[in-house]
């Protein structure tokens, strides 16, 4: 899987969450400023679990928190399996 | 067939004597005294001291008596039913002690141990001004200096601030503003030098007038860098590991002050007589006492079951600690406030207990996470409730142990606790299947929850996740999930320990709304009840017991 696509996932997912449209979402800025709180960032890692179905700590978010980071750290992880 | 902490909890009411003696240490007519003084019950909580009572904070292998938390349960249950000010400034020790508990090094527990065995007091500073459940806004710092850190700051409403011989300190290690800039430290205040710190007055409060509710500030405290409980950036994780544990065991205030509000009112309406009789025997009377008994059974069989899951559903405990928090405090203030309506002008005697512990439980709902912060953790896991329903996912071993009470309880594994539950809740999602297995018992009332449970999922997978401004819809969602884990609570209690269907009918439809008649057979057995001092609990409607 490319960086691109879960770039891409990742920004829809964070725009759904915030309520704004994928392009408005920049993937340097961190999420908490892009509205995303802390413990409802931790919602993110269901979603990554149901999507490309490996096992990420709810906290993913709190140490990665950017959708670049958290793309970098995706794509280790979904290479490594 | 007796559950075993109860023979703790009766081995510590007979420690402690007649609550109604005036001769005891610790007795109600006491507690009200320095209620009235505000002032701290220094020699009552020096009594448990010397009876042992911290040994109950100290996990077994850091040489303590904590190996199962239902015992801890019933430590805080027999304290509060007495007197919440007390229970709420002893028991605050575990509290400040969990973070270590559940994070710290050997080596720090061991410290600690030693420490809290000794009778010390560990106190928890979460909270600042003008940031209240924030906690991530909080600004008191601790800055590297040296070979340690240097702490600045007021952390304020803070349970035995003043009294606390160590403190647990969450402060920011970064300026920024994610999940990742705080980190807890074990502030020892005898090894601080004098003017690095200093207490702010206790404040005067509605309830516990008596609890040292303070506060600290820090000013330049030098602290070595072994202070620090778990990695640089990991308060905030810790923290709320810690709190799945202690919100869990708050079940067990209310179960003890909502005792003592319904034995104070039942005895009440037993030598009161009105129209020629007892007032126990009014029929209004007598169903408002039958009701306020079958919801502190509804709580004791959430509470019971939820602190077993500490060791057997670890990782659901983010859902269990959140629903437990938040109902259990709820249904219980509920019940004192309509036996209150027995009392009538009676309720505000201050030579009573009655004023003071309805003063007294309404703090529960507040501290340790107020409702609408367990409401919102329940909120933030819809998905993976709504998933886990759907496939009917349960951790059955973990599920049948928690709900038996005869069957002992592993040792509890911190490192399985989690921030969110990737399972949902075993509890709820069983409801499927066994309100089907058990059907034949009670049809009218499995089939209403089972409907209940059905619909209530349809609309929790209709809800879109929100980042900010939940609306209130979403919080009514998750105040019905928490009714219908407290349904499915009862269902397994009745299923797993053999208890009265009577009993059972009697929970869903108090969790449920709506009336059965059956409610008024409760009566008999409370009144029978009155003269025991151990605890009022379901196991009354065991029919092997």
């Amino acid at each position: 899987m490319s960086p691109d696509t879960i770039r891409m996932w990742l920004r829809e997912r964070v725009a759904f969450y915030v309520e704004r449209d994928p392009e408005e979402i920049d993937p340097d800025v961190e999420l908490v400023e892009i509205g995303l709180d802390s413990v409802f960032a931790m919602s993110l890692s269901g979603d990554i679990e149901d999507e490309f179905g490996v096992f990420v700590e709810p906290t993913v978010a709190w140490d990665h928190p950017t959708v670049n980071a958290l793309t970098g750290y995706l794509h280790d992880v979904v290479v490594t399996i | 067939m007796t559950y075993r902490p109860f023979a703790l909890a009766e081995r510590i009411e007979d420690a402690l004597g007649d609550p109604a003696d005036e001769g005891n240490v610790f007795s109600v007519s006491r507690c009200l005294e320095l209620d009235g003084r505000e002032e701290f019950p220094e020699d009552i909580c020096a009594h448990l001291d010397k009876l042992g009572l911290p040994r109950f904070y100290v996990p077994v292998e850091h040489g303590g008596d904590l190996d199962t938390y239902e015992n801890l349960l019933q430590v805080i249950r027999t304290l509060s039913r007495r007197d919440f000010t007390v229970a709420l400034a002893h028991c605050k020790t575990y509290l400040g002690s969990v973070a270590t508990w559940v994070a710290g090094t050997p080596g720090q527990a061991e410290g600690l141990a030693r420490r809290v065995l000794r009778g010390e007091v560990v106190s928890l500073a979460l909270t600042e001004r003008d940031h209240g459940s924030d906690v991530l806004a909080g600004r008191v710092s601790a800055t590297p200096s040296g070979a340690g850190y240097r702490i600045d700051g007021e952390k304020w409403l803070i349970n035995n601030a003043t009294r606390g011989d160590l403190v647990c300190v969450l402060a920011r290690t970064s300026p920024r503003s994610e999940a990742r800039c705080h980190s807890l430290f074990l502030v020892d205040k005898h090894r601080l030098p004098s003017g690095g710190y200093h207490h702010l007055p206790k404040v005067r409060t509605h309830g516990v007038r008596g609890a040292d509710i303070s506060g600290i500030h820090f000013t330049g405290a030098e602290i070595p860098a072994d202070a620090m409980i778990g990695e640089p950036g990991a308060g905030l994780e810790i923290l709320l590991k810690g709190l799945q544990i202690t919100r869990t065991l708050c079940g067990g205030m209310s179960l003890g002050m909502g005792e003592h509000a319904l034995r104070f009112v039942a005895g009440f309406a037993e030598r009161h007589r009105m129209f020629g009789r007892p007032l126990i025997e009014l029929p209004q009377t007598a169903r408002v006492l039958a009701e306020s008994y079958a919801d502190l059974m509804v709580a004791e069989a959430m509470t019971l079951v939820s602190t077993r899951a500490i060791h057997t559903l670890t990782a659901e405990q983010s859902v269990i600690s959140a629903v437990v928090k938040y109902y259990v405090p709820t249904i219980v203030d509920r019940a004192v406030n309509r036996l209150a309506k027995v009392l009538g002008a009676r309720a505000l005697l201050t030579d009573g207990p009655f004023q003071k512990l309805q003063r007294d439980h309404r703090i529960v709902g507040i501290f340790d996470g107020n409702t609408l912060v367990n409401l919102n953790a329940v909120v933030n896991q819809f998905s993976g409730l709504v998933r886990g329903y759907r496939r009917e996912r349960v951790d059955h071993d973990g599920l049948d142990v928690a709900a038996g009470l005869d069957l002992a309880v592993p040792a509890f594994e911190p490192d399985r606790l989690s921030l969110l539950s990737r399972g949902g809740c075993s509890l709820v999602q069983d409801l499927p299947a066994r309100t089907g297995a058990a059907m034949d018992a009670a049809p009218e009332h499995l089939g209403r929850l089972r409907r209940y449970a059905d619909g209530l999922h349809a609309e929790l997978a209709r809800c879109r996740p929100v980042a900010r401004d939940v609306p209130p819809e979403m919080f009514d969602l998750a105040r019905r999930y928490a009714a219908g884990y407290a349904a499915a609570a009862c269902l397994r209690m009745w299923a797993d320990n053999g208890l009265d269907t009577l009993w059972l009918r009697v929970c869903l439809a108090r969790v449920l709304g709506g009336r059965d008649e059956a409610v008024d057979r409760l009566l008999p057995v409370l009144r029978e009840r009155l003269d025991d001092r151990r605890p009022l609990s379901l196991l009354a409607y065991r029919s092997t017991h």
